[in-house]
C-alpha cells in the first residue's frame, strides 16, 4: 500500500477551487512521507479538465469516468472510488472539505471499515504512534487535537478550507489515465435535481454571506453611497443599525440587532457602528468582522478581528477602490 | 312601574300638591325634617312589594355574578392574616378614599363626597324605610334625630353638588379616560342620586304630614327601589364589591402568585380564574385611571388595562369560571372556532411593560400584573405563545444563561479586565453585575463606576465567577421553567458563596432576587446601590450646578417604593429637577415585563414618550437609576431632542467626581480573574 | 411516519476548556451539558413533519453516560414520543464507526421509516455519524437538508450545496437525512411540556458491544495557539485598504 490519492471536486465541468488546495496538501504529504501523489476527477467525460491537473506535479491523474458520473450521487461516488482505492492501494486518500465530500466520504470510508479524518488544518509526518498526524478542531475551533489512523487500510483525509494554498502547488507534467468504474444505473438510490439559486425578493440578511452595515458615524443621510459602493465592491448585503432605520435612512428590513435580524455572515464589515449591545446581539455570531471607526473605545473593537481607528469618509473609498481592484485582477 | 300601583287618589293628591297654589300651605321652613306621618294600609302594602321587588330583581342579577365568584377557583395559599394590614388598606383606600383623591384630586374628592355623604345618609335611609312601616327610630325633634338629620343634609348638600360635577365632566368635558362611548347608565345613575339628595333636602323645606311631604317621602323611596336594581347591572356594582376586593385582595404589589400543583399554568382557561380574580373582574367601576397611566395604551398599542378586566368580565358572563376555552387568542377576530377573541388579544397581553401603573392607580383594589402575567404563563408555559423574539430569548437564558445570548466568556474577560476580585466570603458586598452590567458596553460603564464609588467609600466587595440571568424577563413573560431553572442556580451560587449582603444596579434584579426567587428559597440580602449610595451621601462628593433631571424606574419606585433615596444621590451631584410625572407616578421607559427584547413596538415607542417628557424639563443631565431605562434613553434621547441632555446613571453621577483613576479592584487581576 | 431522531449531548458552547491531566480531553468536572444544537434542529424537523401530517411518532435516541437521560427529557418535553438511551460509558474511546454501530443496534429494532441527526456536532464536529449509519443500515441518505417533503413512500428533500445553491433529492424510504442549523425555527421547552415528559417512556438499553480496535484514535489536544484578538490596522487610508484587502482575500477569503 503505498501513495497519495487526492480526489479532486468538479460540477458541471466548473472547479471546486478547494480541489487545488488539496492537491498543494496532497503534494505535501506526499514530499514527507516520501512517496507520490495522484489525482482522481470523477465526471462522465473528464476531458476539458485533464489539463489543468496535468500540468501539477502529480505521479497520475486518473480521469474516473462514465455516464452514471454526470450528475453527483453518493451512491455512485461511493462505488467509483471503491474500486479505484482498492485497485491503486493508496495509502493516503485525500479530499477537500466540501458539502459534497462530507456527502459521501464518510461511507466510503465505511467500505474500508477507517473512519474519516475529516476538516483537517495541518499535520506532521510522523507523531509519537510513527502515522503521520493530523490536526483538526474541536469545540468549535477553541480546542486543537491530534489524530492518527491505528487500523490498517487506506488513510481517509479531508482538508478544511483555506489552510494550505494552491499557489504553493508544484508544476509538473503528470501522465493521464482513464479508469472506468463498474456501475449499473440501478445502484442509484436517490435522484438528484437540477442544482438552483433562490430568487430572493425580500431582503434576507440572514443568508447573506458578506454584509456590510452602517451606523450612527455615517452622519447624515447623504452619505450612505459612500457605504453603498463598497457594498456593491464586495458583493455585500447592505445592513444598518437601529438609529439609521429610526430615521428611515434604510427600510426596518435592514437593522441588525435585537429588535431586527440576526445575522451570521462570513465577513460583517461595521462601518461607523460604536457597539452598542442590541447591536452586537445582532451580529455577534459573524465569522469574521472588520471595524471602522474613529473612536478608538468603541465597543464594536471587543469583538472585531480587524479594526481600523479612523474617519471612514477617507477609509472607506479607499478600501471600494482596492476591493474593486482586487476582485478585477482575480 | 311600582308608582302605577299606587292608589290614584293619593296620585292625585300628590299632583295637587306639586302644582295647585292651594296647597302652598304645605310650605314652609319647619327647622327640622318634615314626616309623612301615618302610613295607610295600601301604601303599606305598595312599600312592601316595592321592596321586594327591588330586592329580587337586585338579587336576580347580582346572584349570577355573586355565583360566577364564588364558583371560580379557590385561591391557592390565600391568607386572610394579617388582618390589621387589610383594616389599614381598607380604612385608607375605603374609608378615606386615599387613592382615589390623591391620583384625580379634583373629581376625586367629587366621588369621595358622594361615598361619605351615602355613608352618612346610610342610617337617613333606613330611617326613612323604617318609617314606611311606622318603625322610625330617628325623631327629628329629638336632640340626636335633629343633629343628624341636618348633619346628613349638610352631606346631601355636597353629594348633589359632587355628583352634577360629575355629572358635567362625564357628559361634557368627556375625559378620553372614561372611554369613547357616553355611558347613559351613569347619567341615570346620577340623576337618581341627585334625585335622592333633593328628595331628602326638600323635606326640610314643607309641613309634618302635609301631601308635599309625602310626595317628597315616595319620590325619594322610589328613587332607591329603582336605584338598588340597577347596582349589579351597572359598574355601580362597585358601590356593594370594591369595599370586599380592596379588602380581600392579595398581598403585595404586582405579585405573581406561584404555580399550584401540576395542573396549574396560569391564566389558560375560565376555569384557571381564582375567587379574587373574578372578584376583581366584577368590581372595575370602569374609570379609566389604569389605561391613563398605561405605557401601552397611551402609545398606540392594543394592550389596554381596562379592556383585559372588562375581558374577563364578559368572558366571565359568556362562558362562566369552568370554561375550557382559552383566555387568549391569537387572532383577534371572532368566529366559531375563536368566540372568546373579542375580550382578549394574545398580542396585548404581550405588550404590558409590567410598570405596574394600573395597579397603582386602580382606587377599586384590582391587581392587574398578576392577571396579564398569569395570562402570559398561560400562554407561554403552554407553549401557544409563538414570538421569535421571544423564543430567541428563552432559548438564550436556557443556553447561554443570559438574556442577551452572549458567551459567559465575556464576562469573565470584563472582569478580568476590570480587576473585580471574585468574592470569598470575606467582603462585605457581593456586587451582582446582572446581565446589562455584564455584557451591555453602558451597562458595564455603569458598574464599573459603582465599584470605584465602593471602592472611595472603603467598602469591600467581590464579584461571583459565574453568573447567570436572575430570570426577570422569563417571569415577566410567564416562562416559569426558565425562571424556575435560573432562580434555583441563582439561590445555589449564592450559598455556595456564602453571600450575606448583595448590592447591584439593576432594579429589576433586585426585585426578582428579593421577591421572585422567595418560591424556590431565601437570598441573601439585596439593595439596589442608591440605596448603598444614599446610606453613605455624606461621604459622596457634593458637586455643583448642573441640573438633573432623575427618572424612577417602576421597579426601583413603584416595585420597592425607593424614591428618595436615589433624588439624595442626585442632590449631592447636581440640582435635582423633577419630570412632570415622577415618583410614583413616573411613566415608565417601555423595557420592563421582557419587552426590551421583544423586537419593534407598535404605535410610538414608549421610550420616546418619556425622552421627551424628560428633555422637556430642560434638565442639562438625565439622571437614571436602571441599566434598563438608560439603554432605552440612549437611542430615544438623540432620536427626540437636537440637543439631547447627557444620560448618566446615579453611579457615574457620583464618580465622575471621585479623584480619577483609583484602580476598581482590591485585589491583582491574577487572583481575581475568570474561571 | 415513524421517525428516529439520533441526537448527541455536548458540552455547552461556553464550556470552560481545561485540558484534562491525560492530555488527551478536556476536564469533564466543571462542564454542563446540552443537547447538540444541529441535533435540536433535527428533533425540530421531526416534531414539524408530525405535526404536519398529524400522525406518527417521534423516537429520540442517544447514546451516552446516565447524564444523556436530561436531554433526551429535554427532548420529549419539546414533543418527542419516546426516547431511547443506549448506556455507554465509554463513548469517548469509539471512533465514528464505533458510535455509529452502537446506534445502528439500536435503532435496527424500531425499523423507522426516516433517522434524522444533526449534520454534525458542536464537539467533535466530525460530520459523519449520519452517514456512516445510513451506511452501516443499507439505506439512502442525503445531508445539509434544509426542508423534508414526505410523499407516499419517498421523500422529497432540499440539500443545500455551497455558495448559495441547492438541489432537490427524491430517495425511498427508510432513509437518513442529516439536517442544516438554521432552516427551522426552534421552539422553547415549556412547563407543560417538561412535565407531560414525566410520563412519556425512557427505555435504557445496552450499548452493543465495542468493536474490536477503533480506525482512528485521538492523540492529544490542546489549545490552539492563536486566541481570537483584535488585529488593528494601521497606516494611510490607501495602506488601509490595502492590508484589509490581503486580509479579506487571504483570512477571511470573502474576496
Amino acid at each position: 500500500m503505498s501513495g497519495v490519492l487526492v480526489v479532486v471536486e468538479q460540477r458541471g465541468g466548473a472547479w471546486n477551487r478547494m480541489s487545488f488546495e488539496t492537491l498543494a496538501a496532497g503534494q505535501q504529504l506526499a514530499a514527507k512521507l516520501g512517496t507520490g501523489c495522484s489525482a482522481a476527477v470523477l465526471a462522465a467525460s473528464a476531458a476539458s479538465l485533464l489539463p489543468e491537473l496535468s500540468s501539477k506535479k502529480l505521479q497520475k491523474v486518473f480521469a474516473v469516468e462514465h455516464d452514471l458520473l454526470a450528475q453527483y450521487t453518493a451512491d455512485v461516488y461511493v462505488a467509483s472510488l471503491e474500486q479505484l482505492i482498492r485497485r491503486e492501494q493508496a495509502a493516503f486518500v485525500l479530499f477537500p472539505h466540501t458539502y459534497q465530500v462530507r456527502d459521501y466520504a464518510p461511507a466510503l470510508a465505511t467500505r474500508f471499515k477507517q473512519v474519516l479524518i475529516s476538516d483537517v488544518i495541518a499535520f506532521r509526518a510522523s507523531g509519537d504512534s510513527g502515522s503521520p498526524v493530523f490536526v483538526r478542531q474541536l469545540m468549535q475551533g477553541k480546542l486543537n487535537a491530534d489524530y492518527h489512523q491505528t487500523g490498517a487500510g487506506p488513510c481517509f483525509v479531508s482538508i478544511q478550507a483555506g489552510t494550505f494554498h494552491a499557489d504553493t502547488l508544484e508544476p509538473g507534467n503528470a501522465p493521464t489515465e482513464t479508469f472506468t468504474p463498474q456501475l449499473a444505473a440501478d445502484q442509484i438510490r436517490t435522484k438528484p435535481g437540477e442544482p438552483f439559486r433562490e430568487s430572493s425578493q425580500t431582503v434576507d440578511l440572514s443568508a447573506a454571506p458578506v454584509i456590510v452595515s452602517v451606523g450612527r458615524g455615517i452622519g447624515e443621510q447623504d452619505n450612505l453611497p459612500v457605504v453603498e459602493e463598497l457594498a456593491q465592491a464586495l458583493g455585500a448585503e447592505l445592513a444598518a443599525s437601529r438609529p439609521i432605520c429610526d430615521n428611515g435612512w434604510l427600510p426596518m428590513e435592514r437593522q441588525v440587532g435585537s429588535s431586527g435580524q440576526t445575522v451570521s455572515p462570513k465577513l460583517y464589515v461595521a462601518v461607523g457602528i460604536s457597539g452598542a449591545i442590541q447591536h452586537l446581539i445582532g451580529m455577534k455570531g459573524s465569522k469574521s468582522v472588520l471595524a471602522i471607526n474613529k473612536d478608538e473605545n468603541a465597543p464594536i473593537f471587543e469583538i472585531a478581528d480587524y479594526g481600523v481607528v479612523g474617519d471612514l469618509f477617507e477609509i472607506v473609498p479607499e478600501l471600494t477602490k482596492a476591493v474593486r481592484a482586487a476582485k478585477g485582477s482575480a | 312601574m311600582i308608582a302605577g300601583r299606587l292608589p290614584s287618589t293619593a296620585v292625585l293628591h300628590t299632583l295637587a300638591g306639586m302644582v295647585l297654589p292651594s296647597a302652598q300651605s304645605d310650605f314652609g321652613v319647619s327647622g327640622s325634617l318634615a314626616e309623612p306621618g301615618t302610613f295607610n294600609s295600601i301604601e303599606i302594602a305598595a312599600l312592601t312589594l316595592g321592596i321586594l321587588l327591588s330586592a329580587a330583581l337586585f338579587f336576580w342579577r347580582f346572584s349570577p355574578i355573586l355565583r360566577n365568584i364564588l364558583r371560580s377557583k379557590k385561591d391557592p395559599n390565600y391568607k386572610l392574616s394579617p388582618i390589621s394590614g387589610r383594616a389599614w388598606t381598607f380604612f385608607s383606600e375605603v374609608l378615606c378614599q386615599s387613592k382615589v383623591i390623591r391620583q384625580r384630586p379634583l373629581p376625586g374628592l367629587a366621588h369621595a363626597f358622594v361615598f361619605w355623604g351615602f355613608l352618612a345618609f346610610a342610617l337617613v335611609s333606613l330611617n326613612h324605610i323604617a318609617l314606611g312601616f311606622g318603625l322610625g327610630f330617628l325623631s327629628p325633634t329629638g336632640i340626636l334625630g335633629r343633629f343628624y338629620f341636618f348633619f346628613a343634609a349638610a352631606w346631601a348638600l355636597l353629594v348633589a353638588v359632587s355628583i352634577t360635577g360629575l355629572f358635567i365632566r362625564r357628559f361634557f368635558v368627556r375625559p378620553v379616560w372614561l372611554g369613547e362611548k357616553l355611558s347613559y347608565e351613569s347619567g341615570v345613575i346620577a340623576l337618581l342620586i341627585f334625585l335622592l339628595m333633593v328628595s331628602y333636602l326638600g323635606a326640610f323645606f314643607v309641613r309634618d304630614g302635609s301631601i308635599a311631604v309625602r310626595l317628597l317621602w315616595w319620590t325619594h323611596t322610589l328613587t332607591l327601589l329603582v336605584f338598588l336594581p340597577l347596582i349589579p347591572h351597572t359598574k355601580h356594582l362597585h358601590l356593594v364589591l370594591s369595599p370586599v376586593t380592596v379588602f380581600l385582595k392579595n398581598d403585595g404589589y404586582a405579585k405573581i402568585p406561584p404555580l399550584a400543583g401540576d395542573e396549574d399554568f396560569g391564566l389558560v382557561a375560565g376555569k384557571d380564574l381564582t375567587r379574587i380574580n373574578s372578584l376583581q373582574t366584577y368590581s372595575c367601576v370602569e374609570c379609566g385611571r389604569c389605561t391613563e397611566h398605561c405605557p401601552a395604551a397611551t402609545t398606540g398599542k392594543v394592550l389596554n388595562p381596562k379592556e383585559i378586566i372588562l375581558g374577563l368580565r364578559s368572558y366571565l358572563n359568556e362562558f362562566g369560571p369552568h370554561s375550557d376555552i382559552p383566555l387568549l387568542t391569537e387572532s383577534r377576530i371572532a368566529s366559531p372556532d375563536n368566540p372568546p377573541a373579542k375580550y382578549l388579544s394574545m398580542e396585548a397581553a404581550f405588550e404590558c411593560t409590567t410598570c405596574g401603573s394600573c395597579e397603582f392607580q386602580c382606587p377599586v383594589g384590582i391587581q392587574h400584573v398578576p392577571v396579564l402575567i398569569g395570562l402570559r404563563r398561560g400562554a407561554t408555559n403552554t407553549g401557544t405563545w409563538e414570538d421569535d423574539y421571544g423564543t430567541k430569548l428563552f432559548l438564550a437564558l436556557e443556553k447561554n444563561g443570559n438574556a442577551l445570548g452572549l458567551s459567559a466568556l465575556e464576562r469573565d474577560k470584563f472582569i478580568q479586565k476590570q480587576g473585580f476580585p471574585i468574592f470569598d466570603g470575606t467582603q462585605d458586598y457581593c456586587l451582582w453585575l446582572g446581565c446589562m452590567g455584564s455584557y451591555d458596553p453602558k451597562g458595564r460603564e455603569i458598574i464599573a463606576d459603582f465599584a470605584r464609588v465602593m471602592q472611595h467609600l472603603g467598602t469591600s466587595f467581590g464579584v461571583l465567577k459565574k453568573e447567570k440571568c436572575t430570570g426577570d424577563p422569563a417571569r415577566r413573560l410567564g416562562n416559569d421553567l426558565v425562571f424556575q431553572n435560573l432562580a434555583e442556580a441563582g439561590l445555589k451560587s449564592f450559598e455556595a458563596a456564602k453571600v450575606k449582603k448583595i448590592v447591584t444596579i439593576c432594579p429589576h434584579c433586585v426585585r426578582t432576587i428579593a421577591t421572585d426567587w422567595r418560591e424556590f428559597g431565601i437570598a441573601p440580602q439585596i439593595e439596589h446601590h442608591s440605596e448603598f449610595m444614599a446610606r453613605h451621601r455624606d461621604k459622596l462628593p457634593r458637586q455643583d450646578g448642573e441640573s438633573i433631571v432623575y427618572h424612577d424606574p417602576c421597579y426601583l419606585g413603584r416595585y420597592r417604593h425607593v424614591y428618595e433615596e436615589p433624588r439624595s444621590v442626585v442632590k449631592q451631584a447636581g440640582t435635582l429637577v423633577e419630570a412632570p410625572r415622577s415618583h410614583e407616578r413616573s411613566f415608565c421607559c417601555g423595557a420592563g415585563g421582557g419587552l426590551a427584547f421583544l423586537g419593534e413596538e407598535k404605535g410610538e415607542r414608549v421610550s420616546h414618550v418619556r425622552a421627551r417628557e424628560l428633555a422637556g424639563t430642560g434638565a442639562e443631565v438625565v439622571g437614571t437609576a436602571c441599566p434598563f431605562c438608560n439603554t432605552m434613553f440612549r437611542d430615544a434621547l438623540t432620536a427626540v431632542s437636537e440637543r439631547p441632555p447627557q444620560l448618566l446613571d446615579i453611579a457615574q453621577l457620583t464618580a465622575r467626581a471621585l479623584p480619577a483613576s483609583q484602580p476598581a479592584a482590591n485585589l491583582p487581576p491574577e487572583s481575581g480573574g475568570a474561571q | 411516519m415513524k421517525i428516529v431522531v439520533a441526537i448527541k449531548q455536548v458540552p455547552e458552547r461556553d464550556a470552560p476548556i481545561r485540558i484534562a491531566a491525560d492530555g488527551r480531553w478536556i476536564e469533564e468536572g466543571d462542564l454542563n451539558y446540552t443537547i447538540n444544537e444541529p441535533d435540536a434542529y433535527a428533533l425540530e424537523e421531526a416534531l414539524q413533519l408530525k405535526e404536519k401530517q398529524g400522525a406518527g411518532e417521534v423516537i429520540v435516541v442517544s447514546a451516552g453516560p446516565e447524564r444523556v437521560q436530561s436531554t433526551l427529557r429535554e427532548a420529549l418535553a419539546k414533543g418527542a414520543d419516546r426516547a431511547i438511551h443506549i448506556e455507554c460509558d465509554d463513548l469517548g474511546s469509539r471512533d465514528t464507526l464505533g458510535v455509529a454501530q452502537t446506534l445502528a443496534e439500536a435503532i435496527k429494532a424500531e425499523s423507522p421509516d426516516l433517522i434524522l441527526t444533526g449534520l454534525q456536532s458542536d464537539d467533535l464536529g466530525l460530520g459523519q455519524t449520519g452517514v456512516v449509519l445510513a451506511e452501516l443500515l443499507g439505506i439512502p441518505h442525503a445531508t445539509i437538508i434544509m426542508h423534508i417533503e414526505p410523499a407516499d413512500g419517498s421523500l422529497k428533500v432540499k440539500r443545500e450545496l455551497e455558495d448559495g445553491w441547492f438541489q432537490h433529492v427524491e430517495m425511498p424510504v427508510p432513509a437518513l437525512l442529516t439536517i442544516q442549523s438554521g432552516g427551522n425555527k426552534l421552539r422553547y421547552a415549556t412547563l407543560m411540556g417538561i412535565k407531560k415528559a414525566k410520563t412519556k417512556e425512557l427505555k435504557t438499553v445496552p450499548a452493543a458491544v465495542a468493536a474490536a480496535s477503533p480506525a482512528v484514535a485521538l492523540e492529544r489536544v490542546y489549545l490552539p495557539e492563536k486566541q481570537k484578538k483584535t488585529e488593528m490596522l494601521t497606516g494611510s487610508p490607501q495602506e488601509i485598504a490595502a492590508k484589509i484587502v490581503e486580509k479579506l482575500k487571504f483570512e477571511v477569503r470573502a474576496i
